[in-house]
């Protein structure tokens, strides 16, 4: 087996016979992430009508379904329509911390089944009943980190009571978000990618970063585009105008 | 890469494929509508040409100081509980694969589509050691179950109809099954659903990986990737080493351009980034990271002539755009990776000698060139491997010897007018209508398909004295 110090040896080696030959050019990056992040969050403090416009169009284009309701009592109305649409009588949903909903109260009391994703740190046992639950589940609920405009992108960032399996094994995922969420481009997301890297005192608590455009898709018979090969056949955002919480921080601080 | 393609010579392999109907028509159909689909995307999209120069910036400074990211990203994949393998050969990424199995009593793998699996034949090798590996993108399922190979980098199995997907999975599922596309889809998301579930093992390529970060980047559209790196309690990532990309800002450059130039699409579905195995207080995750970093060829050619070629985000554009690629497809090719990029990536795996007659099946329009979103002169590479050939003398001696002589001839002026002199008596018996028509010998091969323009009674320069240039040309 070839071991760390043989491999970067043998790339040394040929990497010596080129010194020079090529010019150097690293790509521009903010000189401080943190505060470049900074800059972007106060800028779509001013902007964020226009990226939600923009944002509506690019996500209706890549085949979502927009929804908007002025503050967060309104949102289990909307899921129960679509539920009732899809005869779909169980809902699995991110914690409530992280949501800033709690779906048993009211979805829960009409008569659905919710499952709710643990809020604590999961044994072994609690891990395998919520994976049962989600594999049969027909609707994820979950809150959304970035709302990204120019693509019409949600971007979910995995953690504590935010599984990252609630918005791919049910057949149709919503998304509840609000202004705060917002940006325009890719390049912003890499600021605020990078400001989330460079700052110690944030962390991710979860190990997986998720882009979601659209609902799941295939080309591969005759490039004939079909919805829901492995992912949701449908994706729902709920835009929420007044979100009555400020919580549901993307990242946790460590310790 | 299969050995009983291999048994055929190419001519064979591609002739075979110029007769097949079903292919010309798929191959057809789907190289046109991505060229479409690509075009398109571009077109409402003027900075991507200035992206198109800085991810090509990037992936150069990125080989310059690769020893020094690579080392960044394994330390920072080991920071985050995940174990980096370090391989120099396919051999040695399969004997990881295959021993992480035993050790952990992997009985089943669901697979999402890789390159770089591919490229080691790792399915082979699971399979002889009792290993199922079960391929979850809709094409790679496909093409699995009828027991071939992908045809195309992203679209594995355009070659194929609706009607022969649907005779395939009605056999090898049992059911009888609608030609329709939608059903057919939904036919493999049951049946793949539950192997998800059940399996012990992921396993995956990369798009990238991002050093600083520790970060394993996969681009799907389906969610299977997303399934893989989910639900077993063990993932695996095989990697070309060349894919490392310094930062989350380099990421989203590469974004903004991948997608657009292998489907059109301004992001494809699901861009999935995986920092390590499951964290404190997840629900969900592996339990276990494994990155395999190969070499496999690749530093070899970090001085060496294709270099360009290992700038490569595998994104297929190239092969929707080929004249060659557009009427033989993907399996003519003979090795894992088709298409002009394919030519020198199977030269950087496999050796030059591999590719002694694909290294010509190219009519060097430079169409690649101009659509690749990294801008690599795979023309320019062609032309450096043909040269590689005959130095090495590799090409076959008549090939060598035809372009000697043609050499001394045309370097030589009084070569150049005996050669001029003796063709005009030699191609006689040829000329019919003015053309060059069934030359004989080898000579015969070229002439088959093509007529050739019949050396001229007087040259160029021997006409020169006699035309009246005075007037338009003005000495000083």
């Amino acid at each position: 087996m070839t071991s760390r110090a043989e491999f970067i040896g043998s790339i040394r080696r040929e990497m010596a016979k080129t010194r020079g030959l090529f010019e150097a050019r690293p790509a521009p990056r903010p000189a401080d992430a943190g505060q470049a992040a900074e800059v972007v969050r106060r800028q779509m403090l001013e902007r964020w009508p226009q990226a939600l416009e923009r944002f509506r169009e690019e996500f209706e284009r890549v085949g979502g379904d927009f929804h908007r309701v002025a503050n967060m009592n309104e949102v289990p109305g909307v899921i129960r329509r679509i539920a009732e649409e899809r005869r779909a009588k169980s809902v699995l949903s991110w914690h409530p911390w992280s949501l800033g909903l709690d779906l048993r109260a009211s979805l829960g009391a009409e008569g659905f089944s919710v499952t709710v994703a643990p809020g604590d740190d999961p044994d072994a046992a609690a891990r395998e009943s919520h994976r049962d639950a989600a594999a049969r589940a027909e609707i994820g609920v979950t809150g959304v980190d970035w709302a990204l405009a120019e693509t019409g992108t949600l971007v979910l960032v995995s953690g504590r009571g935010r599984p990252r399996s609630t918005s791919l094994l049910p057949a149709t995922h919503v998304a509840v978000f609000g202004r705060d969420r917002l940006v325009e481009s890719l390049e912003q997301v890499g600021v605020m990618l990078e400001g989330l890297h460079v700052n110690p005192a944030l962390s991710m608590s979860g190990a997986v970063i998720n882009f979601i455009t659209g609902p799941s898709r295939t080309g591969d018979i005759e490039l004939t585009l079909t919805r829901g090969v492995h992912g949701p056949k449908e994706v729902h955002a709920i835009f929420v105008d007044a979100p009555n919480f400020v919580k549901t921080p993307n990242f946790e601080k460590t310790q | 890469m299969s050995d009983e393609s291999l048994r055929t010579p190419f001519p064979q392999r591609a002739h075979a494929a110029l007769e097949d109907a079903h292919l010309q028509e798929a191959l057809g159909i789907a190289t046109t509508r991505f060229i479409g689909l690509r075009k398109e995307s571009f077109a409402g999209f003027p900075e991507g040409e200035a992206l198109r120069d800085r991810a090509r910036a990037i992936k150069e400074g990125t080989l310059q100081q690769l020893d020094l990211h690579l080392e960044r990203l394994a330390d920072n994949i080991e920071r985050l509980g995940g174990h980096v393998h370090w391989v120099a050969t396919g051999e040695e990424a399969r004997d990881i694969v295959l021993r992480l199995c035993r050790d952990k009593g992997v009985r089943m793998a669901v697979k999402s589509k890789s390159m770089a699996t591919e490229e080691i034949e790792l399915n082979e090798a699971l399979e002889a050691a009792g290993v199922k590996p079960v391929e979850t993108d809709l094409g790679e399922y496909i093409i699995q179950l009828a027991h071939e190979k992908p045809s195309h980098i992203i679209a594995p199995a355009i070659h194929k109809t609706k009607g022969q997907v649907a005779d395939l999975f009605s056999k090898e599922l049992g059911g009888r099954f609608e030609a329709d596309p939608e059903v057919l889809t939904a036919v493999a998301r049951k049946e793949l659903r539950q192997k998800f579930l059940d399996a012990d093992m992921g396993i995956t390529g990369a798009n990238f990986a991002v050093a600083e970060t520790g970060t394993i980047v996969l681009v799907t559209n389906e969610g299977n990737g997303r399934m893989v790196t989910s639900l077993p309690r063990i993932h695996v990532a095989v990697m070309g080493m060349e894919k490392v990309i310094p930062t989350m800002t380099d990421l989203m450059v590469f974004l903004a351009i991948l997608a657009r130039s292998a489907t059109g699409q301004k992001l494809s579905s699901y861009t999935t980034l995986v920092r390590g195995p499951r964290q404190p207080g997840e629900t969900e995750g592996p339990e276990e990271l494994h990155l395999i970093l190969m070499d496999n060829g690749r530093t070899r050619q970090i001085a060496g002539t294709l270099r360009e070629a290992l700038y490569c985000l595998r994104c297929g554009a190239c092969l929707n755009v080929c004249p060659v690629y557009r009427q033989i497809g993907g399996h003519a090719y003979g090795y894992t990776y088709p298409g002009p990029i394919g030519i020198l990536l199977t030269a950087m795996l496999k050796g030059a000698a591999s590719v002694k007659d694909l290294a010509h099946a190219s009519s060097l329009c430079g169409a690649c060139k101009d659509v690749c979103p990294v801008r690599i002169d795979i023309p320019r590479m062609l032309v450096d491997l043909r040269a590689e050939l005959d130095r090495e003398k590799i090409a076959p001696w008549p090939e060598r010897v035809v372009f000697r002589l043609a050499r001394r001839a045309m370097t030589s002026p009084a070569l150049f007018r005996l050669g001029a002199s003796l063709g005009r008596v030699a191609q006689r018996p040829f000329v019919r209508n003015g053309r060059l028509r069934g030359l004989p010998l080898f000579l015969g091969r070229w002439t088959r398909t093509r007529d050739l323009p019949p050396v001229a009674s007087r040259t160029f320069s021997e006409r020169w004295p006699e035309l009246d240039n005075s007037k338009d040309l003005e000495r000083p």
